[in-house]
């Protein structure tokens, strides 16, 4: 019986006597779809060809078969599917559109630390899908992120940074610093190329003092007093640009980024409804969601509802369905 | 006696039925520095002394009992180094639930983890994926440089069932215990314990026990509780 495997042959064949050579090697592997006198013993983790070659010596070959080994799982993407999608584009098939936060969000350094802000609208193409959703992500007590981009590589990508910060915590015994969660984000989103959409807004403050930071999604970063980040960023950096300075107060930061998010939120179509903002000092952080709400919803119509008088009941009868199942008591025990 | 020939190898049962390698493992264990846990009716303590080789070396460097999770510590008894790898491997799994689950691990999960962990050591294999199909033809003695842990460790912990402490052996059994010792001198501070435990203890209380049964000829302290 011939039988058909998925092959890698492994070049380690063995006669009776040692090992062979590339060339027989060569030979044996091609002889081995060949012949049909080959039978195959089974054993726990691979097919043992035992084949006799015109030389009538006797080779054991040892076959792996995919289906059989475990093979660990490669990392990053697997872009089997490429080819069928730009088959299907060609054909005029839209890829389906994935959430994402069309957004502004915005940092600056103050005098005693850094302020983030970001509007929480959440988009799906032309529908919004979260009208109030979080934007500012939390890494470390010290550090809070951003995210504009894909909704779920923005989460997905904090929430895994965050976690080995954590674990860096504890082996180290120290305070995470703002550069260590910066490499960490940097050097993953460039392993994948930019396919991660995450366009971050990183601040915090540590033992070296506060820090701010731009994230790309191909994985370069900027280090500013002030930024800006997502389809919003436009209207919040003018507004930064004319107001901006240092030695701002609490008070005064807080009340800048507001500005500049409102203002990303009435101009671009992309962010709105609410204002989320989140101060971070030296030991301290302040997490303000929905610090303003330039948006609210009025649900009342004016001219009130009314609702017409409740129906007396009239009669009352329960009928209960029958049971399906019979109970037999003291039947038989299930045989075998 | 029989089992003389089979103490070298990990992967041997003797023929009484034991694998001679824990056995030794938990001779290690029995020889390390002496370490306890009580339990209380509103939280657990772990103590061990520290006992350092000179007065040179630096004690704030010596760290004998570790945070796990911001619940749950644990100490041991036997080799240091040991201890350290498990400790690593335990911190990411506690992180690796949290960052699946959102909710911070249980002590059991976490002790049972931990426990199957020290079990993978005691069976040829540790889940090295070690040239594949060559495992399974090469099994001398070759089982691909792994020993047994040489630590038996308390883990104290506090969640939703209250106070919990158990005890991990390096054959990667647990045991839940009200209060317990390892090491040096068990037999000793277990009678202790003994005399001294009831249910109903407060925190302070079974902190003033521990440090009476460590005290039994002891010089340095090193207290955590939760």
């Amino acid at each position: 019986m011939q039988r058909k495997v998925a092959l890698k042959i492994t070049t380690t064949l063995c006669t009776k006597n040692g090992c062979l050579d590339a060339g027989t090697i060569e030979r044996v592997q091609s002889l081995a779809f060949l012949i049909p006198q080959a039978f195959v013993a089974n054993t726990q983790r691979s097919l043992h060809w035992f084949l006799r070659l015109r030389s009538s010596s006797i080779f054991q070959v040892c076959v792996m078969s995919k289906a059989v080994v475990d093979v660990p799982p490669k990392g990053g993407f697997s872009f089997d599917l490429c080819r069928r999608n730009e088959m299907l584009s060609k054909k005029g098939v839209q890829t389906p559109p994935f959430r994402k936060t069309g957004t502004t969000i915005v940092g600056l350094v103050f005098q005693d630390g850094v302020i983030l802000g970001a509007d929480t609208r959440a988009t799906e193409g032309p529908i919004v899908c979260d009208k109030n959703c979080e934007k500012i992500h939390y890494m470390a007590p010290n550090i809070y992120c951003c995210g504009a981009g894909t909704a779920a590589d923005t989460e997905a990508v904090t929430d895994m940074v965050s976690s080995q910060l954590q674990l860096h915590r504890y082996h180290t015994g120290r305070e995470s610093r703002v550069v260590t969660a910066l490499t960490l984000l940097k050097s993953h989103l460039f392993s994948y190329q930019g396919y991660v959409q995450a366009a971050l807004v990183l601040g915090g403050v540590d033992c070296t003092g506060p820090h701010l930071h731009t994230i790309y999604p191909h994985g370069s970063t900027d280090t500013l007093p002030f930024a800006t980040m997502g389809s919003g960023s436009l209207a919040a950096m003018a507004v930064f640009e004319s107001k901006y300075h240092e030695g701002l107060t609490r008070e005064e930061g807080i009340n800048l980024v507001s500005e500049a998010i409102c203002s990303g939120i009435f101009n671009d179509l992309g962010s709105g409804s609410n204002v989320d903002v989140c101060v971070i000092t030296k030991g301290h952080k302040e997490y303000l969601r929905n610090h303003q709400l330039p948006n609210p919803r009025t649900y009342v119509s004016a001219k009130g509802y009314s609702f017409p008088k409740p129906i007396e009941v009239l009669l009352t009868k329960v009928t209960p369905l029958k049971e399906k199942v019979e109970v037999i008591e003291g039947g038989d025990a299930m045989e075998e | 006696m029989g089992d003389s020939q089979y103490s070298f190898s990990l992967t041997t049962f003797s023929p009484s039925g034991k694998l001679v390698q824990i056995e030794h493992a938990l001779t290690a264990v029995g020889s390390g520095q002496t370490s306890l846990g009580i339990k209380a009716a509103n939280g657990v303590v772990i103590a061990t002394e520290k006992k350092l080789p000179s007065i040179l070396v630096d004690e704030a460097s010596v760290q004998k009992i570790q945070v796990l999770t911001p619940n749950i510590g644990v100490v041991y008894s036997g080799m240091g180094p040991d201890s350290r790898v498990l400790v690593r491997k335990s911190r990411k799994q506690a992180e690796q639930y949290h960052r699946l689950y959102k909710e911070s691990i249980p002590v059991t999960q976490l002790v049972r983890e931990t426990a199957a962990v020290m079990q993978e050591f005691t069976q040829s294999g540790s889940g090295r994926p070690m040239l594949g199909w060559l495992q399974t033809i090469l099994d001398f003695n070759g089982n691909c440089g792994v020993r047994p842990f040489g630590v038996s460790l308390l883990v104290a912990g506090f969640d939703d069932n209250g106070p919990q402490l158990y005890q991990v052996d390096p054959s990667g059994s647990y045991f839940s215990w009200k209060a317990s010792a390892m090491g040096k001198n068990v037999s000793n501070a277990k009678t202790f314990l003994e005399k001294r435990y009831t249910d109903d203890m407060e925190l302070d209380d079974a902190v003033h026990t521990a440090i009476l049964t460590l005290k039994e000829g002891y010089m340095h302290l090193k207290l955590l509780f939760f």
